[in-house]
């Protein structure tokens, strides 16, 4: 069973709380849930969509039929009725509109009823979830408790307002439509978490033991911030919302230096005032983690659509040349498990940690069991690598040359020692140089830390299938991983094989652990959601692979199964956008 | 009681007569006398002639990049808010490319003493036009005199937020001692602005020109006196500078305003594991 349930409306009436709100309720009864929100970056006006599909097996991507579509205006019906089966259920108001397509209708007055009951208009939200929970056979009394918990905090009125509304659209709709399509009722699983890609980086961060983060509001990243902000009482993090984004890594950087684990989110273009700081840590070799949720740019671009366009600056972010890591988590679990990662990579290699997401990953929820998450978190062994409270030796010796590249790193306090966390070369004892010797040394012990990392810490790609029996070989990494395993799952029904090649620790790169992949006489098809194939350069630039073949998508839509399915069966070298792109010129 | 060769690191490189020597004697001074030690202060190092203190002045400390120092200072002193947070800056440096920042920091009150090295020029890139040159003021990157009117630092501060503002002057190295120690026994942003010539690059404003142009503070100036503050701080329109603290008031800092920063620092406080509590947000 895989059903999708969607609701589509005038931005700024609640939508969005009302898509969460359903999602948790179906991950109660045990079922996977993956959602997409379409939002225009505007607080009122414009059209807002909330799309959920749900399971009883893992879900990672759409399909492309909606099941029930609620249309709290005309307008959702007609930018989503291309979508809509003879079974699909339509749930409208009859006063705003007639459907002209056969699908099952079940007309709600949601007006007729605000007017009854003398409701503001955002309540036509929780009159539509009502209704369609009739549809779908649910039972309303989990709902019911599911608003206590929602909005208990705003106090009893509101709970009961939401109650009697929620009620009015069930029983009018269950009077009306007994021939329910689904029934939704508890399954056998255990209990599921409903969380973001943006939630699980928070939830990893404080099991990671970040004690600070910084960040200047900037979507798709901000509910990092939000969250973070809000867990400050009962976790002991101190959150700064700084007056910008230059501000919230230099603070972060400074927090660092005082010896707490620190991070700072933000998207490309926050990214962009941040870079020269993050050569900073490079030089000063301060830990610090930044999580980096992409965009479509250049400049504000498209504000609340995905993108991986910001790979490569990523990669070249920082004036000279140092060490970063860069990590790409590809669902939830994995920004859960890369997180955690991060922070301590970042503390033992003493240097700056990308946690690299999409808008698609970051905002988009999806179910996780709660067994994985303890499981993480009684596993997670916090590493902080070669930092001390007391130096092992005197006189202390901040830079000093080590064979794996990496010094003793003292936190500052420590009675009868000093040193400088220096933007300037410097010497094996903190203070500034212009001297080629030892302008040489720090460099090379810096350097030193990428072969080290890549002998200890260096994850190879994950192969999902077989590469011997497939044929084709998708290559690709973040969220387009969820996309691309369901399109190996619709495949297999027809008895096709195609094998995914997911990276995760995108740089630096280990080419000896990763050109033997790559040796086989196959197709192997790059997928991106960028202009330029910039996975596929960088794979070329650190390990000579080339891949010819590409799947790319730049108009901020997430890359779909359909598309990647129409190019294995084509056998082209290009598709997708690109294709309208050459059309155009 | 620490000594002076205690904060002694390597010999300056400042020109020879030029207004560091003396600040960086005041700053030393102001350390031993408030009973620190260099492993008890964070120092924070703008870029300039200014920041290259960090090298010659032994502390646990950042040299930060040009302009930042501010947030770095901030972040610190939030990871260990016990300890004595010190930050040397310059004028180019806190006024110009870390103005922003500088504004910010007077509105939050984070508690540290930002010294500010006013000169008027960029020395260490040749003197360029610094953000405090008085309008007309002729320099390599403003052949033809600078346009714009100069930044008031005083008033800034006073107007945005800092509970503690102060002037000193370079050639008066026991007054500018007094007011960097004050300033750190001060719980607040501390800013004492010190003006110093820089003997090789800015002819205008030399130790002749401020000597005949500054004066000490009375009895009769009140500090908590916000308005009288503000008018003091104005006098640089009609190149009087008063010396002293013009402004002083007590306001909760903003670690203070911090709950769990109450009872112990963000560095030293215990690993928070109750990990489920969070969960419930996602069920």
């Amino acid at each position: 069973m895989k059903y999708t349930w969607k609701i589509g409306g005038e931005a700024g009436f609640g939508i969005l709380t009302t898509g969460t709100l359903f999602a948790r309720f179906v991950a109660q009864l045990g079922y996977h849930v993956f959602d997409y929100i379409e939002y225009p970056s505007l607080i009122r006006g414009g059209h807002n969509a909330y799309e959920i599909v749900f399971s009883d097996k893992k879900v990672r991507a759409f399909k492309s039929t909606v099941d029930c579509l609620i249309c709290l205006n005309k307008e959702t019906f007609d930018l989503h009725k291309h979508r809509l089966t003879k079974d699909s259920v339509v749930i409208y108001d009859p006063k705003d509109f007639t459907p002209d397509k056969g699908s099952v209708l079940c007309g709600v007055p949601f007006r007729e009823i605000l007017q009854k009951l003398q409701g503001q208009s955002v309540m036509k939200n929780t009159i539509a979830m009502g209704a369609s929970l009739a549809v779908l056979g649910a039972d309303l009394s989990l709902f019911i408790s599911m608003l206590e918990k929602q909005f208990g905090a705003k106090g009893q009125k509101v709970v009961d307002i939401n109650k009697t509304f929620a009620a009015e659209g069930y029983e009018y709709a269950r009077k009306q439509f007994q021939n329910k399509t689904v029934s939704l009722i508890k399954t056998e699983l255990s209990t599921q978490l409903v969380m973001t890609g943006n939630d699980a980086f928070s939830l990893a961060s404080i099991i990671a033991d970040c004690r600070f983060y910084s960040a200047y509001p900037m979507t798709p990243s901000s509910t990092v911030l939000t969250t973070l902000a809000g867990w400050q009482e009962k976790t002991g993090i101190v959150v700064r919302h700084a007056e910008d984004e230059i501000s919230v890594i230099n603070s972060a950087l400074g927090a660092s230096f005082g010896g707490v684990r620190a991070s700072v989110g933000t998207s490309g273009g926050g990214f962009s005032l941040m870079v020269e700081s993050l050569s900073f840590a490079g030089v000063a070799e301060l830990p610090i983690v930044v999580f980096l949720a992409q965009r479509q740019g250049p400049a504000t671009g498209l504000p609340t659509w995905t993108s991986q366009g910001d790979l490569l600056f990523a990669v070249h972010a920082g004036h000279g040349e140092f060490m970063k890591i860069i990590l790409a988590p590809g669902d939830v679990e994995e920004m859960l498990e890369l997180t955690t990662k991060a922070y301590n990579l970042s503390d033992i290699y003493q240097t700056p940690v990308i946690v690299l997401s999409d808008m698609l990953l970051s905002e988009a929820h999806e179910t996780v069991s709660k067994q994985f998450v303890d499981d993480l978190n009684a596993c997670y062994k916090l590493d902080r690598g070669k930092t001390v409270d007391k130096p092992t030796h005197l006189p202390y010796v901040r830079y000093k040359p080590e064979s794996d590249g990496i010094s003793e790193r003292l936190l500052p306090g420590a009675d009868g020692s000093y040193y400088q966390a220096n933007s300037y070369e410097h010497k094996a004892d903190s203070h500034t140089t212009e001297s080629a010797e030892d302008t040489l040394e720090q460099v090379g012990k810096r350097h030193q830390k990428i072969q080290t990392y890549l002998a200890n810490h260096f994850d190879p790609p994950t192969v999902y299938g077989d590469l011997d029996k497939s044929e084709a070989v998708l290559v690709s990494h973040g969220s387009n991983k969820r996309i691309i395993l369901e399109t190996i799952q619709e495949l297999e029904k027809e008895g096709r094989s195609v094998t995914y090649i997911h990276f995760t620790h995108l740089y630096p790169l280990d080419e000896k652990k990763i050109k033997p992949l790559f040796e086989n006489v196959k197709r192997y098809i790059l997928v991106e959601q960028d202009l330029n194939a910039q996975f596929g350069k960088l794979l070329r630039m650190e390990t000579g692979v080339h891949i010819a073949e590409q799947i790319l998508r730049f108009d901020g839509r997430p890359i779909t199964v359909e598309q990647i399915i129409a190019h294995i069966n084509e056998k082209k070298a290009m598709s997708g956008v690109v294709e309208k792109l050459q059309k155009l010129q | 009681m620490s000594k002076i060769d205690d904060f002694d690191g390597y010999t300056p490189t400042w020109c020879p007569g030029c207004g560091d020597w003396g600040i960086g004697i005041a700053i030393k001074s102001a350390l031993i006398k408030s009973n620190l030690t260099p492993s008890k202060a964070m120092i924070i190092f703008g870029i300039g002639c200014s920041g290259n203190m960090n090298d010659f002045l032994n502390a646990y400390a950042m040299h930060s990049l040009h302009g930042r120092s501010l947030p770095n200072a901030i972040g610190a002193k939030i990871a260990q808010h016990s300890a004595t947070v010190l930050v040397i800056v310059g004028d180019g440096d806190c006024y110009g490319e870390g103005g922003n920042h500088f504004i910010h920091a007077c509105r939050g009150n984070h508690d540290m003493t930002v010294v500010v090295h006013d000169n008027g020029v960029y020395g260490l890139t040749t003197g360029q036009v610094a953000p405090t040159a008085d309008k007309g003021y002729k320099s390599k990157s403003t052949p033809s005199g600078i346009i714009e009117v100069p930044i008031n630092p005083l008033a800034l501060a006073i107007s945005q937020g800092a509970t503690f503002v102060a002037q000193g002057f370079a050639g008066d190295i026991n007054h500018a001692t007094t007011l960097i120690q004050r300033a750190m026994e001060h719980k607040g942003f501390s800013l004492v602005n010190i003006l110093q010539p820089c003997v090789t690059f800015n002819k205008v404003n030399t130790y002749q020109y401020y000597l005949s142009r500054v004066y000490k503070l009375g009895e009769d100036h009140s500090p908590t006196d916000k308005r009288a503050a503000l008018e003091k701080a104005m006098e640089a329109e009609i190149e009087k500078f008063p010396l002293g603290v013009l402004y002083q008031k007590s306001r909760p800092v903003f670690t203070d305003s911090i709950p769990q920063l109450a009872s112990t620092t963000l560095l030293q406080k215990s690993r928070f594991t109750r990990i489920d509590e969070l969960l419930a947000d996602f069920v």
